[in-house]
């Protein structure tokens, strides 16, 4: 699974520690997710597609191995 | 995130001082051979086999015996649970995959390691492996831990 997070938090200028603070998790989850090492969970892909406000599929997105 | 078993951060510290304790302790026991007399109480013991070691046979005696190996084995097991199995500073999904992947490292490497000392340890030599087995799997499981956290702090963007 793909995700335009790093995109996403340029956009806002957010670093990933700001990400993680807002929505509750460690900074080093924010990196692994980034970084394709983590794929977070339903709950928490929602709560960062409703902080960035847009839909889930906008933010993460399936690659062709999924 | 749903971790109800994992207790709370603040007890970290007391496990890292426990577990070190334990280990350092632990170290000195076995290799001043198991023999000290210091801390010599009166302990009471369940079954006794009697045997090589000693000791007098049967259920439930009042025996005397050093418990400092006693006090070095529940300090590594008491203070490496409270390691691996403390919250973190920001516990979420992502640290418990961590700790579960450790965990499951953890446990097939500690057998490798027992399979490997099974086929080339032998005799009395063995009651080593024995001994340092009763702690491997938990002290495997802290040091793949840290390290994985340790790595994933500094991977940096």
């Amino acid at each position: 699974m793909k995700n335009r997070i790093k995109v996403e938090r340029a956009e806002l200028d957010m670093t990933q520690a700001d990400l993680a603070d807002k929505i509750g998790v460690s900074r080093q989850s924010i990196n692994a997710i980034e970084k394709g090492k983590f794929v977070p969970s339903a709950v928490l892909a929602l709560k960062i597609a409703r902080l960035f406000k847009k839909p889930v599929e906008e933010i993460f997105s399936l690659e062709d191995q999924d | 995130m749903k971790a109800s078993y994992l207790l709370p951060y603040k007890y970290k510290a007391l496990g890292w001082i426990l577990f070190v304790f334990g280990l350092i302790s632990g170290g000195i026991v076995v290799f001043g051979g198991y023999d000290f007399d210091i801390l010599k109480v009166n302990v009471i013991s369940i079954y006794d086999e009697g045997g090589f070691l000693g000791g007098t046979k049967g259920f439930f005696n009042i025996i005397e015996n050093s418990i400092l190996d006693e006090l070095a084995a529940l300090s590594i097991i008491v203070g490496g649970l409270l390691v691996g199995f403390t919250k973190e500073k920001v516990e979420d999904e992502f640290i418990y995959k961590l700790r579960n992947d450790s965990l499951v490292w953890a446990i097939i490497f500690n057998y490798l390691v027992l399979a490997f000392t099974v086929i080339f340890v032998y005799e009395f030599s063995f009651f080593h492996v024995l001994v340092f087995n009763m702690f491997t799997p938990l002290l495997f499981f802290v040091i793949r831990f840290n390290f994985l956290k340790f790595k994933s702090d500094n991977d940096e963007e």
